[in-house]
């Protein structure tokens, strides 16, 4: 059906461009390309039977439900009952009702399945018939001075704009979901706990029984944020001290340093970097940084636990250095080469130049790139899960495992898991938390690097 | 100036060759450049003044794919030896570029700039009085002693390239190079750059590249013809305007070509 509505579509765009070459063979001028009257054909044909096809996936389910209990309408049942029946008639026309057939049941699904049937056949003509109908009223309506190529450009503009609604839709969607769910985590667990809480040990929600009565006592001391926003952070400050060291002096490399040839291969090499999945970042973190981290403690005495912040946030560090390299590279790269002549013509070095002259004039970019990459490290979860650990421990001590937002977003959502349970909002009410903290990091950043760049257009 | 009746060099340049890669950008060229004097270098675009001028303060290092070849001795040394050290070189030889610009620093900060990397002051009220006459020798002093720590880059395009003046003398250079300084600038802004100009031969060397013929012969004591990568003339600013020798020259200054 649905091939076949396309292959009509292709049909009337080329009904219409040949009546519009015939009109234009008898010399008289167009208002539009040929095309266009093609195309206007075309849209016709689609819009109506789009139209069709949508009311009717709307609308069939409930009038043929309508007419199948209408049969039962004066007996007396109840709404539960009348759908149940419904749900009944529908599973014995599929053939997979297992229960006790009654005659009643066994009649409605007959009736049933001749509906569905005379409802598809009716779909079909109808569809059909409108499309004629509308690509042959479109088609008398070409004539060469009739407008074709506004709608059809306006048509085009309606769909681009649909799209990028959807994309802004979908966005705002989230935010409220995110929204929703973290005030109702809020009205069991009081805002301050969770801000304040030192304590966070989720698995304690796992002993209720979802048949008991929510008891939010029984939740103190359990959904404190403080230790896992403290993970957070300090994770993330181990990767920057990781990256931001490397990443700097690799981009003043690329940009002042390298030559060109250097540059051509380097480049692209440090963001393969940039395009390795964060899994494979994780497992090399879990099982091979983190049990080396581990042997040289032990030689040296040290408790170090297999699986450490420091494992995670170095190679955390690691993964964003290219971010940083390569956004840093290109802000350098950016600054005037007349402020490098002049530099220069005063008889400065090269890292004069760059101490003095360079890297100030550069740095508001720099801290942009910096801040985006800041915002990468506490989104990060791969690696965290896998190389931190999951316990909530409030440490600054390094060697020791914490654990992260994003990381116990997944130990809670990971498995069976219930709507409406604390546990299960408690994962929105993190991830509503992780939301702002990035969104405005992000905001900063890209602040910073606009402010940057009006100053040298 | 003269030094016992006889005009003194102070730069001279012996069969200079650029390249940039394989194209060959100047022929052989011998200049002599009078000291205190201001010399002038003309010429169509892309016939290289731009180039020799840039040889001076060896600033055609910066670029990768650029080789000098011939000697040019300043002060009885040949710059283009190995042993020549760039950092002392530029600090006696400064420059001016074409279009304004200045460090996005203070104002203070981008004169101190210079003494501040060639160690040239010892305390801060040192630097301050570097400052100060630097920026009244560049006739700025006035415009912005009261703003010394704003931005420099919030200054108007005249005043923006009397402050790369300022900056270019606050080491007391020997030698200024100036690479077009008025071609991004208004008559009223130029006619101030033209002033100091005059003003500065006293103390300095100046050579300036421009692309105004009136500017050359309001300016220079000196002017040198380039075309084609080649010096065709050069000789004092009266005898090239006003009784050229070779016919370029003249077809140039009398605008026939250029």
């Amino acid at each position: 059906m649905f091939i076949f509505i396309v292959l009509l579509g292709f049909t009337s765009y080329y009904f219409g461009r040949r009546k519009a070459y015939t009109i234009q063979s008898t010399n008289k001028r167009l208002t539009a390309l040929p095309q266009f009257y093609g195309y206007y054909l075309a849209i016709w044909c689609a819009i109506p039977a789009f139209i069709i096809f949508s009311l009717w996936a709307i609308f069939e389910p409930t009038i043929v439900k309508l007419l199948i209990l209408s049969d039962y309408s004066n007996q007396g049942y109840l709404d539960d009952e009348l759908n149940l029946i419904y749900e009944k008639t529908k599973a014995l026309s599929r053939g997979q009702f297992t229960g006790e057939i009654t005659p009643f049941i066994e009649a409605s699904a007959e009736k049933y399945l001749s509906l569905r049937s005379i409802a598809q056949s009716s779909k079909a003509v109808i569809v059909l018939s409108i499309i004629i109908a509308s690509v042959a009223y479109a088609y008398k309506k070409i004539s060469s001075n009739s407008r074709t190529r506004e709608p059809v450009e306006k048509f085009l503009k309606a769909v681009l704009f649909t799209a990028s609604l959807a994309a802004i839709l979908t966005t705002v969607g989230i935010v409220f979901s995110l929204i929703f769910q973290t005030i109702d985590f809020f009205k069991v667990i009081p805002l301050f706990d969770f801000v304040f809480g030192t304590h966070w040990y989720p698995a304690k929600a796992f002993v209720r029984d979802s048949s008991e009565a929510l008891d939010p006592t029984m939740y103190s001391d359990t959904f404190g944020a403080v230790p896992i926003f403290a993970g957070t952070f300090f994770i993330a400050f181990i990767a920057m001290c990781v990256a931001i060291p490397i990443g700097l002096m690799s981009g003043i490399y690329l940009a002042e340093y390298a030559s060109v040839k250097v540059r051509q291969y380097a480049k692209p090499l440090i963001e393969i970097l940039a395009g390795i999945p964060t899994v494979v970042y994780g497992f090399f973190a879990a099982l091979t940084v983190g049990p080396f981290l581990k042997e040289i403690g032990n030689s040296m005495g040290l408790d170090v636990s297999a699986e450490s912040a420091l494992a995670a946030g170095g190679v955390m560090g690691i993964m964003i250095i290219p971010f940083i390299s390569s956004l840093s590279d290109d802000v350098i790269t950016s600054v005037p080469q007349s402020l490098r002549d002049g530099s220069y013509a005063m008889g400065a070095t090269k890292s004069e130049t760059i101490k003095k002259v360079i890297f100030p004039a550069a740095l508001p970019g720099i801290v942009g790139s910096i801040l985006l990459g800041v915002s990468r490290a506490i989104g990060e979860t791969m690696i965290v899960v896998m190389a931190s650990g999951l316990a909530a421990n409030l440490t600054l001590n390094p060697l020791e495992s914490t654990s992260t937002i994003t990381a116990q977003i997944v130990v809670i959502l990971i498995g069976d898991q219930a709507f409406g349970d604390p546990k299960t909002q408690a994962a929105f009410a993190l991830g509503m938390s992780l939301f702002l903290v990035t969104l405005c990091l992000n905001i900063v950043a890209l602040r910073v690097v606009k402010k940057y760049r009006e100053k040298y257009e | 100036m003269k030094k016992n009746g006889v005009k003194m060099i102070k730069i001279n340049s012996k069969n200079v060759d650029v390249f940039y890669g394989k194209k060959q950008a100047l022929f052989n060229i011998n200049l002599d450049i009078e000291e205190n004097q201001v010399t002038a270098l003309i010429g169509p675009s892309g016939c290289g003044k731009s180039t020799f001028l840039r040889c001076l303060n060896r600033m055609n290092d910066v670029i990768d794919i650029c080789r000098v070849k011939g000697q040019i001795i300043i002060n009885d040394f040949d710059i283009n030896d190995k042993s020549c050290d760039v950092v002392r070189l530029r600090e006696k030889i400064g420059m001016v570029f074409q279009k304004p610009n200045p460090f996005p620093k203070t104002i203070y900060e981008n004169i101190s700039y210079g003494p501040t990397i060639h160690g040239m002051a010892q305390s801060k009220n040192e630097m301050d009085e570097i400052v100060e006459t630097s920026l009244k020798k560049a006739a700025l002093w006035e415009e912005v002693k009261d703003r010394l720590h704003e931005p420099g880059t919030g200054l108007s395009g005249g005043q923006q390239q009397r402050l790369c003046i300022a900056r270019a003398i606050s080491v007391k250079p020997e030698v200024i190079l100036m690479d077009e300084p008025c071609s991004a600038l208004d008559p009223i802004a130029t006619a101030q750059i033209e002033e100091l100009i005059d003003e500065l031969k006293k103390d300095h060397t100046i050579i300036i590249v421009t692309h105004s013929m009136a500017q050359a012969a309001r300016v220079s004591q000196n002017t040198g013809f380039f075309h084609l990568g080649e010096l065709i003339e050069h000789g004092s600013t009266d005898k090239i305007f006003k009784n050229p020798e070779n016919k370029k020259t003249q077809d140039y200054i009398t605008g026939r070509f250029g």
